[in-house]
């Protein structure tokens, strides 16, 4: 028993380092009014996604294991994620990407609570909804998507362009 | 790599006892966690957080205007007289510095009881993502002090009870409602599909010295909007929310809360017909002119009728509905006096937010429109309020706190 018990105590702690590992190794920069010019030049000549969400988003919950399954299928595809909420939620957003794992893909949050000037940069139209997700082709010509992507569709698209994205 | 994903996919399916470990795993960890990456947070961005812009306020019946807003980790309220030019020293609501929800539509809310009580409602949020509970504290003495913090509702499970909206009533009974998940969570755990959250209400008939419900307005609420109340004459109390109606059609229903729990007939208000899985983050307003006609602001974004809206509430319709300012234009607000109806909201430029209103004089059917304030930093939703007949929308922004200005 005592054994037993031992064995889980160490089996828990190597699993917090380990997820403290993690944790530490998720990085997200900051997103300022020039990132978004950033990421295009970033991704210049090729295709690449888009999506931002907040921990207070209940669909953007859902829409992370989507992410997860279309980075191991299309691996070159990049996806870049950018959290809106605020510098002070840092620690809350990690945790959320721990517990709701989207694969390795790119992070961003919100650097500052300006957030309508952020937002601006990225499309005058966006009203702050999420998850909010932009496809950009070879040309960087936007499809945008307010709310919970539907896989088929997604996936058609990661099809169609995924072979220019390497 | 399609052979591995399926196998991949097998064993996630596989695994939910695991996953379960994993999640108490967690959350022993994520102290530490957070701390690491709360230490990340500083040296990336470069300062400690501000204070969330989120408030609240509202006018007591000797024309003193009070505001609910966070100082210093606090909920705090100050207290102006002189309609918001100056402003005395915030009094600390909880006397512990705590987070509070904030963002999207989450804030301190106030309201003011028949005999100058300030009621004072707020959401923590809990461990778990989504969670939080609502709390209420009161000040019987003129905002000088506050009374313990207290939990609104009875159910204590560790679940989404969040967006508070707060009303008193002609009787001086106290509505709180909220944005709650138990028949969501209720609906899993029999592996069930539930649409949206519900809206549940508490009543106090002391004054908040206590709270009975937990009453059910509502089910299949959308999951983060605020909810907009208007207390009626006859004690009960007017709610409209965003909802989500087979199958998943953010529109706005309406309904009414009464003293003793039961829940009145639900109506569609808004019939925009947006058919998304979304968090608009932008919840309605409704208030009610001399009339007894019902006037709304509300967000929608089909495709080709997206923005900020205003029209007359009616049964199985919307009377006069347009467009509210530009393609900017959010978080609206509205307020009534006799017939006369205004509305706030906000717009930015690419450098600058601009704080714009529109007054009607005649019941919502002509309009004009003023530009309030400009703003180069940041800046919380607007709110309409009333006082003595005249209206005055109180703005919190980063370079003037709690900013409030006359409509012309």
């Amino acid at each position: 028993m005592i054994k037993k018990t031992l064995h889980v105590t160490f089996a828990v702690l190597a699993l917090c380092f380990a997820v403290n590992a993690y944790a530490n190794h998720i990085e997200i920069k900051p997103f300022d009014t020039a990132s978004m010019e950033a990421i295009h030049a970033q991704y210049k000549g090729r295709p690449f996604v888009l999506s931002f969400w907040a921990t207070t988003c209940d669909p953007c919950r859902k829409e992370m294991g989507l992410w997860r399954a279309l980075k191991l299928r299309y691996p070159s595809m990049p996806i870049v994620l950018v959290a809106t909420d605020g510098p002070a939620d840092q620690a809350a957003v990690t945790a959320f990407l721990m517990r709701y794992n989207p694969g390795p893909v790119q992070h961003w949050m919100f650097a500052d609570e300006f957030t309508e000037r952020l937002r601006y940069t990225v499309d005058k139209s966006w009203r702050g909804e999420m998850p909010r997700t932009y496809f950009f082709d070879v040309a960087h010509a936007a499809e945008a998507h307010s709310g919970l992507l539907e896989r088929r569709p997604v996936e058609q698209w990661f099809v169609r362009h995924s072979r220019r994205a390497r | 790599m399609n052979a591995m994903f399926v196998r991949m996919n097998k064993m996630m399916k596989s695994l939910p006892r695991c996953f379960a470990l994993l999640g108490v795993l967690l959350v022993f960890c994520a102290p530490t966690a957070a701390q690491h990456a709360g230490h990340h947070a500083m040296t990336q961005t470069g300062h400690a957080a501000r204070p969330d812009l989120g408030a609240t306020a509202a006018f007591d019946a000797r024309g003193v205007l009070w505001a609910a807003h966070k100082d210093n980790g606090h909920v705090a309220v100050s207290r102006s007289d002189d309609t918001g030019r100056t402003w005395s020293k915030p009094v600390y609501v909880n006397a512990v510095a705590e987070p509070t929800d904030t963002g999207g539509d989450a804030r301190p809310k106030m309201a003011i009881g028949a005999s100058g009580q300030l009621y004072v409602t707020w959401t923590r949020p809990l461990a778990k993502p989504y969670t939080g509970e609502i709390l209420f504290s009161r000040s019987v003495d003129e905002g000088r002090s506050f009374s313990p913090v207290m939990t609104v509702h009875a159910d204590r499970q560790q679940i989404t009870h969040r967006f508070d909206a707060i009303t008193v009533n002609k009787q001086g009974q106290i509505f709180v409602a909220w944005i709650d998940k138990r028949d969501g969570i209720a609906a899993a755990r029999l592996k069930k599909g539930y649409r949206g959250a519900a809206v549940y209400y508490a009543v106090s008939d002391d004054h908040g010295a206590s709270f009975r419900g937990d009453y059910k307005l509502a089910e299949h609420s959308c999951e983060c909007c605020r909810i907009a109340l208007l207390a009626q004459d006859d004690g009960s109390v007017m709610a409209l929310w965003r909802h989500v109606f087979a199958p998943n059609i953010r529109d706005h229903a309406l309904a009414r809360l009464t003293p003793d729990g039961r829940a009145g007939t639900l109506r569609r208000a808004t019939f925009d017909d947006w058919r998304v899985d979304v968090c608009p983050h932008h919840g309605p307003s409704l208030a009610q002119d001399a009339a007894g006609r019902l006037h709304a602001v509300w967000f929608t974004q089909v495709a080709k009728n997206s923005g900020v809206f205003y029209g007359r509430l009616r049964e199985g319709g919307v009377e006069w509905q347009r467009r509210v300012g530009g393609q900017t234009a959010e978080h609206a607000d509205l307020a009534v006096t006799g017939n006369r109806v205004a509305l706030a909201w906000k717009e930015f430029d690419g450098e600058r937010s601009r704080l714009r209103a529109m007054i009607s004089d005649d019941g919502g059917e002509h309009w004009r429109e003023h530009e309030l304030a400009v703003t180069a930093g940041a800046s919380d939703q607007p709110r309409v309020l009333v006082r003595a007949g005249a209206f005055h929308v109180f703005w919190n922004t980063r370079r003037e706190p709690l900013l409030t200005v006359p409509l012309p």
